[in-house]
């Protein structure tokens, strides 16, 4: 039996605890197939198996505590490892800059790799902890960005009750598609700046 | 144009790789979408409990516990998986019963009958 179809069932027995503990779990970085789990979750509130209102405010606290969790324990523990791994080895310039791109481009990315690419989300936690991005900054970020994740894919779920795999398999593949998208924006904007003929450079 | 050294050679590498990934992400996902009414049941999995498999499939709930030798009342919400355990029997076992009863509940078969009385409300 499969982890999917374990996490599935327990949901199906179990309910809202299960469903919170799955969310915190994978906030923080395991690799359970969370999407399906809360569009699921959507489709057994239509059903009348749990309750919408619930189901929400469960999993948005879930995945919020999840992301404090993953942000906190980067913050402290990941951040005293960086200081002790660079006074050794060097490298503390590159992680000053770091630092300086996540303060720049912290709050938009906290923000899309909440609900749009969620594969992101665990990484971007540890990445700002360990830049030590302001944690009021970070929560508002990842409270709006997660509540509009839950209520997205628990939506999804309970308009589209009776094709809960079908859903995710989409969500799943579009996630990916918008991650190998910006990659191909990010590197094509760096090939572009390299061939652009030097007289066009602006500013 | 300035010449491209090999740094800029692994970025071309690496930008025409991540756009090759986008396309097959972009495609897996359209192509379901597009045939989207054509796709209606999920596979049965485990998991599914046996009003979600009805709900899927859009059959009473009944038939299917009646295929089971299950009573519909009050409904058993227990996994497919462990119901297939309870009975001594595979998970493929239980997805041919189900689908069968599913295939003889849906057109050209006639509709079935309303369901039996629940023992619980009658006088």
């Amino acid at each position: 039996m499969s982890i999917t179809d374990q996490l599935l069932a327990a949901l199906l027995l179990y309910g809202l605890p299960v469903l919170f503990g799955v969310i915190v779990i994978s906030s923080i970085g395991a690799p359970f197939p969370v999407s399906l789990t809360l569009v699921a979750a959507g489709s057994f509130a239509e059903q009348g198996e749990m309750k919408l209102v619930p189901v929400i405010i469960a999993a948005s606290i879930a995945a919020i505590l999840g992301d404090q969790i993953g942000y906190g324990l980067s913050r402290w523990g990941g951040r005293r490892l960086i200081n002790r791994i660079t006074r050794r080895l060097g490298g503390a310039a590159k992680i000053k800059e770091a630092e300086a791109l996540s303060k720049k481009w912290g709050g938009p990315g906290i923000f899309f790799s909440r609900w749009l690419v969620t594969q992101l989300g665990p990484w971007l936690n540890v990445t700002c902890g360990i830049a030590g991005y302001p944690w009021q900054r970070f929560i508002f970020w990842d409270v709006l960005g997660e509540v509009l994740w839950v209520v997205l894919y628990v939506m999804l779920g309970y308009i589209f009750s009776d094709r809960v795999q079908y859903i995710s398999e989409i969500l799943g593949n579009l996630a990916w598609a918008i991650l190998a998208l910006i990659v191909a924006i990010i590197l094509g904007w760096k090939l572009f700046r390299y061939v652009r003929p030097a007289g066009s450079v602006t500013a | 144009m300035k010449r491209f050294g090999w740094r800029q050679a692994v970025v071309a590498l690496a930008f025409l790789l991540s756009v090759s990934v986008a396309v097959i992400f972009v495609v897996r996902a359209v192509r379901p979408a597009i045939y989207w009414h054509y796709h209606q049941d999920e596979p049965i999995r485990g998991w599914m409990n046996v009003r979600y498999v009805a709900h899927s499939y859009h059959v009473p709930p009944y038939v299917l516990y009646r295929a089971l030798g299950l009573p519909h009342k009050p409904p058993d919400k227990r996994p497919l998986r462990q119901i297939a355990k309870a009975q001594n029997r595979s998970m493929d076992e239980i997805r041919t019963v189900l689908l069968d009863a599913i295939v003889h509940a849906r057109p050209p078969y006639p509709p079935p009958p309303p369901p039996p009385p629940d023992p619980e409300a009658s006088p």
